[in-house]
C-alpha cells in the first residue's frame, strides 16, 4: 500500500521530512514509527498503518511535501493498485506496461534506457512552465491549487491566492479552527540528535552562532520567516505600551500559590506563574471585546469574530519560536489554565507538542520579559488580530501621592491589527487587562 | 589509489561531456562556479559523435538519394550515384562542426576540460586517469552525466566486422549488400530505413509483436506500411539466436541472409565503472540512479546525497538528449540553491523514420490505462495541401484532449513532422485548450495546419474532413 502524508487538520498543508526511521527492504510492524516529520511547528513520528516490507521510500529527508504526497510504499500483501496518476513512479509504471505489451521480450531487450521513449506524467496539474517554476519557488503544491483559467489551468493569480490562504486565516467560519481531535502521530519520544553538517537542522550551540556563509532556511526558521513576513507585509500594526504597579498581581499569585500548597496541590502551585494570571486577565478581556478576538481574511474583504478564546503562548526553544495554544482559555479555572500552560510549555521545549496543539489560536501572548527587556513591538500572527506582550517585572520608580517610591512594575505592550482595531478599542482592551492586573479580584467578576 | 595524493580543488565536477554534461558545465560556469568537466572519449558525447547527429546526417543523405532515384512522379529523370567516402566525410564534417562549437563554448566559459576516466574515491573525491597519470579532484558538487552505451546480446557479440552496434553501423567503410538489424525500436528503424533507401537489403528482427513497441500502435502501423513499400522485411516475435556464415540465425532455425548484423536492442546506463560505491551510491538493478525532483542522487537508505546529482540517461525516463539538457538546467539551478523541479508536462519524442514520428504527451492508450476520460481526433494528411503537393500523404495528426478540452497529447506521423514537435510540446506545457489551438492561425500551406485541423475536429468542428470524433473509454 502507498502511505501518503495525512491531512491532520486545518491549516496543515505541508510537512518537512526530517528523518526516515525505516529503509527500503525493512520489515515494519503496524504502528511502528516510519518517519519523523515537522508539521507546522511540531515534530512528530508517523506510525505505519500496516505491517509489511518497505518497498520504496518516495521522499527524501529534508524535502518539504504537501498533504497527500505519497511518502512510502509498503508491500503488505494487498494487491497493488493500478498505476495511480499521482503514484510514486509514474515512469516506472509506464515502462512495466510497455514490457507487458511484449510479454516475450522482457529480459532480452536489456532495455533500460530507451524502453520509455515517451514520457511525462499521466495527469498533472495544468499550469504553464513559468507558473510551475514559480510554484516550486513558493513551495506550493499545484495539486492543491484550483485553477481559474481555461480548462482549469492554474494561473499566477491562483498561486497568489493560494499562498495568501495558506499562510493566512485557516477558516472563514465564525468559530476558530477547532483543535484537531486526532493527532497524526505519536509525539517524538526522543530529542532529535542533530545530524552532522546540516546547519539548518542542527542548531549551532550558542545564541547567534553560525559559520560564515549562506545557509538555507529550514524547519521552524523557514515557517517563522514566512509567517512573520506575511504579518509584517499584510497587517498594519499599532502598538500601545503601558506600565503599572504589579504589587497586587504578585501578592495575589503568592496567596493563591500558598492556598494550593495548603490544599496539597503542589503541581498546580508550581505552575501558577504571574503569566497564568495575566492569561486569565486577557481571556476575560477578550470576552468583553470580541472584536479583538478576531481576524481579517486574506484579501481584506471581511473579518471573522471567533467564538472560542484560544490563547497562543509563545515559547522560545533552542530551535526557534513555538506557539502552543491553550483552548477555551476563558472557560478554564486558574488551576486548569496553569496546568495546561505548563504542560504545553514543557511539550514545546521538548518538541513533543502535536500539530493539533499548535493550531486554532485566536490571540497570542508573549512573555518576552522572561528574557529581559521592558518594551517591545510584537508581531501579530496571521489569522489573529492582536498580540499582548509582557516585559520583565522589576522594581522601578513609581510616583505615588507625590512621592517617588520603588515598586515592582509590569510593562505591558499590545499590538493590534489597525484594519479592524482603532486606538479607542486598543486602549480600552489594554485598560481592561490592566484593571485586572491592578486588582486581580476582578477576575471573579468574569466577563 | 595513491595514498596522500594532493587533490585539485574544484567547485563543480561534471563527469561526461554529452548534451547533459556540457550544458551543466556551461551553466555552472555562468553561475560563477569553478567547473571541471571530465570526458573519457569525445566532447559532445553519444549524441554529437555517434548518435543523433551522424545518424540524422546519414538519414538525410539516404532520403535525398532515395528521392532523386524516385523522382518520376515529379518529372525528374536521370541516374544518380552514391560516393560513399564522400557521404562518410559529410557525416564526419557534421560531427566535427558541432563538437568544435561545443568545445569553443566550453573554453570561452573557462570550463576546465580534462580528458580521462573518472572513478570515485569518496563522496567528494574522484581520481581521473588520463594519458599521463592520475589526478585527484576534490569537489563541492558533482554532476554525473555519463550517458549510456549500446546494449549487447550474448548470442551476438559485437566484433566490429560482421556484428556491429549502432556506432559501427554509422561508420561503415563500404555499404554492404544486405544487413539484418536486431531490434526494431527507434534506433533500429532509423538505421534500417536509411540503409534500405541507400539500396541495402534490410531485414528487421524484433522480439515484440510489432515494430516500434515503445510507440503508440497507430503511429507504428504507418511506419510499418512504409517499410513494406521500401522492401524492408520485418520479423516480429522473433529472437536472434546467433551468427551463421550466411547471416543471422533466428530462434527456430531460420537463417536471414545478411553480410552484416546490426544490434540495436537498447542502451544501458554507464554507472557500473564509476566506482560509485565509494561515493555511497548504489545504482538500481536496471543500472539507473534514483534521483529527487531536482536531480540529487538518492541513497539506498532513502536519504539524499549531499554532493551528487545525476542527469540524462542515468535517471528514469527516456534516454534522449533534450531530456538530459533540461535536467542539466535543473541540477545546476538546484546546486546554486534555487528551488526547482524537473517536472515536464511532456518530453517530446521524435523518430526519424519514414515518415517521421513525433509523439508528445498522452496517447488514448495511456489514458485508458490510467482510467482517464479523453477524446481524440485524427486528421489524415491526405487532406493537407502541403502533404499532397509533396507527394507523400501518408500519416496523420492526432490531438488528444481531456474532459475540460485541455490538450494532453499530440501525436504526428508524416513528412517532416519532427519539426512540429515544438508546437505540440508548447501546447501541452501551457495546458492549452482546444479553443487556444483553434484560435491560433496556422500558415498555409504547411503540415502544421494539420494540428489546427485535428484540434478543430476534436472540437467537433472539422473543416477539411468529414469524420466523427473518436472517444476513448
Amino acid at each position: 500500500m502507498r502511505f501518503a502524508l495525512p491531512d491532520v487538520g486545518e491549516g496543515l498543508h505541508e510537512a518537512e521530512i526530517l528523518r526516515w526511521l525505516v529503509a527500503e527492504g525493512d520489515t515494519v510492524a503496524r504502528d511502528q514509527p516510519l518517519v519523523e516529520i515537522l508539521t507546522d511547528k511540531a515534530q512528530v513520528e508517523l506510525p505505519s498503518p500496516t505491517a509489511g516490507v518497505v518497498h520504496a521510500v518516495a521522499v527524501a529527508e529534508g524535502a518539504v511535501v504537501e498533504v497527500g504526497t505519497v511518502l512510502i510504499e509498503i508491500d503488505d500483501g494487498s494487491p497493488s493498485p493500478a498505476p495511480s496518476p499521482a503514484g510514486i513512479h509514474p515512469l516506472a509504471a509506464r515502462s512495466e506496461r510497455i514490457d507487458n505489451e511484449s510479454p516475450k521480450s522482457p529480459k532480452s531487450r536489456q532495455i533500460d534506457v530507451d524502453s520509455t521513449l515517451v514520457a511525462g506524467g499521466l495527469t498533472r496539474p495544468k499550469a504553464s512552465p513559468s507558473t510551475r517554476r514559480r510554484a516550486a519557488r513558493l513551495g506550493i503544491d499545484l495539486g492543491r491549487v484550483r485553477g481559474s483559467g481555461p480548462g482549469g489551468r492554474i494561473l499566477d493569480a491562483d498561486l497568489d491566492a493560494e499562498s495568501a490562504a495558506t499562510a493566512g486565516p485557516t477558516s472563514d467560519a465564525p468559530a476558530p479552527p477547532p483543535p484537531a481531535a486526532a493527532a497524526i502521530g505519536t509525539p517524538s519520544r526522543h530529542p532529535r540528535p542533530a545530524p552532522e553538517g546540516d546547519l539548518a537542522r542542527s542548531p549551532v550551540s550558542g545564541l547567534g552562532q553560525l559559520p560564515f556563509g549562506t545557509h538555507p532556511l529550514r524547519g521552524i526558521r523557514r515557517l517563522t520567516a514566512a509567517a512573520m513576513t506575511l504579518s509584517w507585509s499584510t497587517i498594519p500594526h499599532i502598538t500601545g505600551m503601558d506600565e503599572l504597579d504589579a504589587t497586587a498581581l504578585l501578592d495575589a499569585r503568592q496567596r493563591l500559590r500558598q492556598a494550593l500548597r495548603d490544599d496539597g496541590q503542589e503541581a498546580a502551585a508550581a505552575a501558577l506563574t504571574p503569566l497564568v494570571l495575566l492569561a486569565a486577565a486577557v481571556a476575560a478581556s477578550l470576552r468583553r471585546f470580541p472584536l479583538v478576538n478576531a481576524s481579517v481574511n486574506h484579501d481584506g474583504s471581511a473579518l471573522t469574530v471567533y467564538e472560542q478564546v484560544n490563547l497562543g503562548i509563545a515559547v522560545a526553544t533552542p530551535d526557534g519560536l513555538i506557539v502552543p495554544v491553550v483552548t477555551d482559555a476563558d472557560r478554564r479555572d486558574l488551576v486548569s489554565l496553569a496546568l495546561e500552560m505548563q504542560r504545553l510549555a514543557v511539550a514545546a521545549r521538548q518538541r513533543s507538542v502535536s500539530a493539533a496543539e499548535l493550531r486554532g489560536g485566536t490571540f497570542t501572548l508573549t512573555n518576552y520579559g522572561a528574557l529581559g527587556g521592558r518594551f517591545a513591538t510584537p508581531l501579530i500572527l496571521p489569522g489573529q488580530a492582536g498580540i499582548m506582550g509582557f516585559g520583565a517585572i522589576k522594581e522601578r520608580p513609581v510616583a505615588q501621592g507625590g512621592v517617588v517610591v520603588a515598586r515592582p512594575t509590569l510593562p505591558v505592550v499590545f499590538s493590534a491589527d489597525h484594519r479592524i482595531i482603532d486606538g479607542d478599542l486598543s486602549v480600552a482592551f489594554q485598560e481592561a487587562v490592566l484593571a485586572i492586573v491592578a486588582d486581580p479580584l476582578r477576575l471573579l467578576l468574569g466577563a | 589509489m595513491v595514498v596522500g595524493e594532493i587533490p585539485e580543488a574544484t567547485g563543480v565536477l561534471v563527469i561526461g561531456a554529452g548534451p547533459g554534461g556540457y550544458t551543466a558545465a556551461l551553466r555552472a560556469s555562468q553561475a560563477g562556479k569553478r567547473v571541471t568537466l571530465i570526458e573519457r572519449d569525445a566532447v559532445g558525447g553519444t549524441c554529437l559523435n555517434v548518435g543523433c547527429i551522424p545518424s540524422k546526417a546519414l538519414i538525410g543523405v539516404a532520403e535525398r538519394y532515395h528521392q532523386a532515384r524516385h523522382g518520376h512522379p515529379f518529372g525528374i529523370t536521370g541516374t544518380v550515384g552514391l560516393d560513399w567516402p564522400a557521404v562518410q566525410a559529410h557525416l564526419a564534417r557534421s560531427v566535427q562542426d558541432l563538437t568544435r562549437g561545443v568545445a569553443q563554448l566550453l573554453a570561452a566559459a573557462k570550463v576546465e576540460m580534462v580528458a580521462g576516466t573518472a572513478r570515485f574515491l569518496s563522496p567528494t573525491r574522484v581520481a581521473v586517469e588520463h594519458s599521463h597519470g592520475v589526478t585527484h579532484y576534490e569537489f563541492d558538487d558533482a554532476i554525473l552525466a555519463t550517458g549510456s552505451r549500446p546494449a549487447i546480446l550474448a548470442s551476438l557479440p559485437v566484433d566490429g566486422v560482421r556484428v556491429l552496434d549502432s556506432t559501427g553501423a554509422l561508420a561503415l567503410a563500404a555499404l554492404p549488400a544486405s544487413v539484418a538489424v536486431v531490434g526494431a525500436g527507434y534506433i533500429g528503424i532509423e538505421l534500417g530505413t536509411a540503409l534500405a533507401k541507400l539500396g541495402v537489403t534490410v531485414t528487421l528482427v524484433e522480439l515484440a509483436g510489432r515494430i516500434l513497441p515503445e510507440l503508440d500502435a497507430g503511429l507504428a502501423a504507418v511506419v510499418a506500411r512504409r517499410l513494406q513499400q521500401l522492401g524492408v522485411r520485418v520479423h516480429t516475435d522473433s529472437r536472434a539466436a546467433g551468427l551463421e556464415a550466411a547471416g543471422l540465425r533466428l530462434e527456430g532455425g531460420e537463417v536471414i541472409d545478411a553480410e552484416r548484423v546490426i544490434v540495436a536492442v537498447g542502451r544501458v546506463p554507464n554507472t557500473d565503472t564509476l566506482g560509485l560505491d565509494h561515493a555511497g551510491v548504489h545504482p538500481q538493478p536496471n543500472g539507473r540512479l534514483a534521483v529527487t525532483a531536482n536531480r540529487r542522487v538518492r541513497q539506498p537508505n532513502g536519504g539524499v546525497h549531499r554532493h551528487l546529482f545525476a542527469i540524462g540517461d542515468l535517471t528514469e525516463g527516456p534516454a534522449l538528449a533534450h531530456k538530459a539538457t533540461a535536467e542539466a538546467e535543473v541540477a545546476v539551478a538546484a546546486l546554486c540553491g534555487e528551488k526547482v523541479r524537473f517536472e515536464p508536462a511532456a518530453i517530446p519524442a521524435v523518430v526519424f523514420s519514414d515518415p517521421e514520428v513525433a509523439t508528445i504527451g498522452l496517447t488514448t492508450a495511456d489514458a485508458k490505462q490510467a482510467g482517464l476520460a479523453v477524446r481524440s481526433f485524427r486528421f489524415p494528411l491526405g487532406a493537407n495541401a502541403k502533404a499532397r503537393i509533396g507527394g507523400d500523404t501518408t500519416g496523420y495528426t492526432e490531438v488528444v484532449v481531456d474532459q475540460a478540452d485541455t490538450v494532453v497529447g499530440i501525436h504526428l506521423v508524416g513528412p517532416h513532422v519532427s519539426e512540429l514537435a515544438g508546437e505540440a510540446t508548447l501546447a501541452i506545457e501551457m495546458a492549452a485548450t482546444l479553443e487556444d489551438l483553434t484560435g491560433v492561425i496556422h500558415p498555409h500551406p504547411t503540415i502544421s495546419e494539420s494540428i489546427l485541423e485535428a484540434a478543430l475536429g476534436a472540437a467537433g468542428k472539422p473543416l477539411h474532413v468529414h469524420r466523427r470524433t473518436n472517444t476513448a473509454e
